[in-house]
């Protein structure tokens, strides 16, 4: 009955039409119709390039006019502050001067000795972890797997600070511990080696995504087939599965070697001791002295992108070379090895890893947060109570700076979620979903920062805010923006995920019914991209609340966050209070990051319709 | 007012190769369901499309209804949206965020011109013609494949555009459901009276659904014309071979007198065949045939040949020989389930003239 309506009056417009409207149509040239007013709209035809050219516009301000501002810098000897953009006089000779520096070769070469060495440590614990995980029948693969994440959320300067109190040559917890075994040996961890030791530790998380993702997607018969020809399980992974992977290998350490390269938590904590400066910690040593050496800071941060982009480009060139062999687009059951008993060895591996790497150095921030004094009589003094109190908590809390540092850590963190978070949206829906001249472009701007480390982001921004009055410096705005431009590569790649999810159909459908590209965008896309929307802007927040590298250069005593207070602490000497300071560091962003992991998850599960 | 679609010229091209689209022309008069025919790469999504408004023509012109809706010569390009057209996409496009209602109802509520009235009764009036009247309030995820391909439908129909547009909307379906939804797809558009196209590659939904079919390759259209003409008179080698004229005999032209033409095939002899080609003697001919209708083991008034059978291949519900006679083979095909034939001496064959095909041989080996 209810179509009885629809059905009747079609059919009385059909039939009239097949009479009538056959004949003139088929005579009738077009022609002569009218053309429909709704067909020509003038703005509407401005409306994509206008678009586009804000697009572009706020990149280039975001991420070209700072680069400009360095190569400036760089290529100058005039100071902004003290003489103004007058007196600039361009001249190579400035930035030739500087790369011939002995200092900066020093720097230059314990960057190289630190991150190649750390990366060669990372990519054996990457590789084995990845092989543990992927190919054998070790025991609880799963926790282990997760866990070998861990790593990856650690602030690298807290990882150091750990390292320090454990390792220091003098008063390292290891070091007590080994006198009372009467062991003759005594670790330092503020050495090269110790560097090495710790980057190699905390960043071999990067080396295991690649390989073990190349683990999984390897045809398992390739590797049946060495051994149907007589290899044994042994040779056959390093005749077979290692070389067949190696493309992912190779991009796992050079992605673990730039982010080495851009780090200065670590090499701050446990170089610096020992009077080891690498390229970041160089730096910013530059910026500290009195007066500052912008000019100088602003070539050798030039150095260190140069070298850092060329990396980066190698290791693009490798993944979209896609020479993997072994991704087939097939789905496979990666072949799982039987260990036999040597299954409790490869997982007792595995839980020493994260016993070094996660339990270690949190108790030892533990025990330094709370003892009142770093020195142990004997084994009996560990567990004194007497000796342990609140007081390196209250101290941290009496200073003024702690609550507004954690303050501004937050409404950092906020402000560049949610502009990181539109812009990403906006750039990615651009790229992806829309076919606008100019978008290569787009794609292209946005794409840069991922060969400029942290802390030349903080120098180029220095540079470009620091000489213009009633500029953006000194606020918590030149914060939140640098961060923008540091990760929007990342956000984009988050989001654009979830934008190529969305079948292209999902929106034309819309577009048919009747909605324009915003109503399509509010009803359709962004309903089904919430949760990638989501996801990466909490990937936003984290990464922002975290950040040190480019914070330096742009923090005032007003504007402190937490990552620099707390290099404050470490380098004011006092060990109880750092460690105090990065457990509770350490604490909110933990409870931060399960609030938006639960966030995300909540969303994700309500986007799973109901 | 007569609600129609006219293409004239239609050309698409796209950045590098061919152009897509290269010059189709065809009008769809109002309450008539027009199938575009061809396989995969020849045009026909492209052309819909372009309809549609999804796609930009190059060049040529679309009109739907009384209005020109894309003339890229004169700068004229309507956005879909305002078209007023439905579409009914291969991968369904029902927006899983939704509950059926919402879904259907989305384009009541959108629409500048969506005529007012009860959006609920319209929706309701909707699902049921398409047989999901008690389905309203559920989220499309929890529907089958033939059940959202029906919202999808119900939505494009619940506004009544002029002009329906059905881009292989079954081909995700699996074999038997497919089936099913055809016929029932012919039976709501016949009842709601809406004006169609619609683009396949399967010959059988095009036979049901269409009251013409345009058979498309390579951005040309070859033929337009009612489902029977296209299986009993196809224009071109293409259209018979895709049809299903799967035999090929390659002779040369004695005599032509209007549409029956007289074809040399060497030591076979002669064969009488309908051609729709101006052919002359002494051209190259090939003759296309359908394997079913050769007659087997008969011995007709005209075009008949003794050969032998080199082999049987029984199918369960059907027969299909290789028979060769005179240097030729042609496969015959005898539905039943008992094969009649043997593969022992010699057989009559009688290939009808009205159903031998005869055109102007251009070396085309790229026809299958």
């Amino acid at each position: 009955m209810g179509y009885g309506r629809i059905a009747n009056e079609k059919a009385a417009g059909a039939t009239v039409g097949i009479g009538k409207g056959r004949s003139v149509l088929t005579a009738t040239s077009a022609a002569d119709l009218p053309i429909s007013t709704a067909a020509a709209r003038p703005p509407r035809r401005l409306a994509a390039p206008l678009w586009v050219l804000a697009l572009l516009l706020l990149l280039t301000f975001l991420v070209i006019y700072p680069l400009l501002m360095l190569v400036f810098g760089a290529l100058s000897d005039s100071n902004p502050v003290i003489d103004g953009f007058g007196k600039f006089k361009p001249s190579a000779k400035h930035f030739l001067e500087v790369l011939g520096n002995e200092n900066v070769h020093l720097a230059f070469l314990n960057a190289l000795a630190a991150c190649g060495g750390g990366t060669i440590l990372a990519v054996v614990i990457g590789l084995a972890f990845s092989w543990i995980v992927v190919r054998t029948n070790t025991p609880f693969r799963g926790f282990i797997a997760g866990a070998s994440l861990i790593p990856l959320f650690v602030p690298p300067l807290v990882a150091g600070v750990a390292w320090g109190i454990l390792g220091s040559p003098k008063t390292g917890l290891l070091n007590t511990a080994l006198k009372w075994m009467n062991i003759d040996f005594r670790f330092n961890f503020y050495s090269m080696s110790g560097l090495i030791i710790v980057f190699g530790m905390y960043y071999a998380p990067y080396v295991y995504m690649f390989t073990a993702s190349a683990l999984k997607n390897m045809d398992p018969s390739l590797e049946e087939a060495s051994e149907v020809a007589g290899a044994s399980a042994f040779t056959t992974i390093f005749t077979v599965t290692f070389p067949l992977i190696a493309p992912a290998i190779l991009a796992g350490s050079l992605l673990s070697f730039v982010v080495m390269l851009g780090i200065y938590g670590v090499p701050a904590a446990l170089g610096a001791p020992a009077n080891i400066n690498v390229l970041t910690t160089y730096i910013f040593q530059l910026t500290a002295w009195s007066p500052p050496l912008y000019n100088t800071a602003a070539a050798v941060a030039i150095l260190l992108m140069v070298v850092t982009a060329i990396l980066v480009w190698a290791q693009q060139r490798i993944l979209s070379g896609r020479s993997f062999a072994t991704v087939a687009g097939k789905a496979f059951r990666p072949r799982s090895l039987n260990l036999g008993k040597w299954r409790w060895f490869t997982f007792s591996l595995a839980m020493t890893y994260l016993m070094i790497v996660v339990v270690l150095p949190t108790l030892a921030l533990v025990i330094a947060a709370f003892r009142k004094f770093m020195f142990f009589k004997d084994f009996d003094a560990l567990f004194d109570m007497r000796q342990y109190s609140w007081a390196h908590f209250n101290s941290v809390f009496d200073n003024p700076l702690t609550m507004l540092s954690i303050w501004n850590t937050l409404k950092v963190g906020v402000i560049t979620a949610v502009i990181g978070g539109v812009l990403a949206f906006a750039i990615g829906y651009t790229v992806f979903r829309t076919q606008v001249a100019g978008r290569k472009s787009i794609d292209l701007l946005s794409t840069v920062p991922v060969a400029i480390p942290g802390l030349v982001v903080g120098v180029a921004y220095l540079w470009a805010w620091i000489g213009l009055p009633g500029g953006l410096y000194g606020t918590i705005w030149i914060l939140a923006l640098a961060f923008v431009a540091r990760f929007i590569p990342d956000t984009v790649k988050a989001l654009s995920t979830s934008f190529l999810q969305i079948h292209k159909e999902l929106e034309e459908a819309a577009w048919i019914c009747g909605r324009g590209l915003l109503g399509t965008i509010r009803t359709v896309v962004l309903p089904l991209a919430r949760p990638g929307v989501v996801a990466s802007m909490t990937l936003l927040f984290v990464l922002a609340i975290r950040e040190l590298g480019s914070s330096l250069f742009l923090y005032t005593s007003d504007t402190t966050v937490m990552a620099v207070l707390l290099l404050d602490y470490y380098e004011g000497g006092n060990t109880g209070k750092t460690a105090a300071f990065s457990l509770v560091q350490t604490a909110i962003l933990a409870v931060l990051l399960s609030f938006t992991t639960w966030l995300s998850r909540e969303t994700t599960q309500s986007a799973r319709f109901n | 007012m007569s609600s129609a679609l006219l293409i004239e010229d239609l050309v698409k091209r796209f950045a590098t190769g061919k152009p897509a689209v290269d010059g189709v022309s065809f009008d769809v008069p109002a309450g008539e369901i027009v199938v575009l025919l061809g396989p995969s790469g020849c045009g026909k999504t492209t052309t819909l499309r372009c309809v549609a408004g999804l796609e930009h023509p190059t060049g040529g012109r679309i009109s739907i209804g009384d209005r020109i809706v894309s003339e890229p010569e004169r700068g004229v390009l309507v956005s879909p949206r305002e078209r007023d057209i439905g579409m009914v996409f291969q991968s369904y496009a029902v927006w899983p965020h939704m509950t059926v209602y919402q879904n259907v109802a989305y384009p009541l509520k959108y629409r500048r011109s969506s005529g007012g009235g009860d959006i609920a009764a319209k929706v309701r009036d909707t699902l049921e013609l398409v047989g999901l009247g008690d389905y309203a309030q559920r989220s499309v995820t929890s529907l089958s494949g033939g059940q959202m391909q029906r919202v999808a439908l119900a939505r494009s129909l619940v506004y009544r555009p002029q002009l329906l547009l059905l881009d292989e909307p079954l081909s995700n379906l699996d074999a038997k459901l497919r089936i099913r939804l055809r016929d029932e797809l012919r039976r709501i558009l016949k009842q709601t009276g809406m004006t169609g196209l619609y683009v396949t590659h399967d010959q059988s939904e095009a036979v049901v659904l269409g009251d013409r079919i345009g058979v498309m390759r390579e951005g040309k259209l070859l033929q337009m014309a009612p489902p029977d003409e296209i299986y009993n008179r196809p224009a071109d080698p293409f259209v018979a071979n895709f049809t299903g004229a799967s035999n090929v005999l390659l002779g040369k032209v004695l005599a032509r007198s209007g549409d029956k033409a007289t074809i040399d095939l060497g030591a076979a002899g002669r064969i009488e065949a309908w051609t729709p080609q101006p052919l002359s003697p002494g051209d190259k001919a090939r003759v296309a045939l359908r394997a079913e209708n050769v007659r087997l083991g008969e011995r007709g008034p005209a075009n008949a040949f003794s050969g032998r059978i080199t082999e049987r291949r029984y199918q369960g519900m059907q027969t299909v020989y290789d028979v060769e006679f005179g240097g030729q083979r042609v496969e015959v095909l005898e539905l039943g389930t008992a094969a009649r034939h043997t593969t022992d001496g010699e057989i009559a064959l009688t290939l009808p003239p009205d159903q031998c095909w005869a055109y102007r041989d251009e070396g085309q080996a790229s026809v299958d």
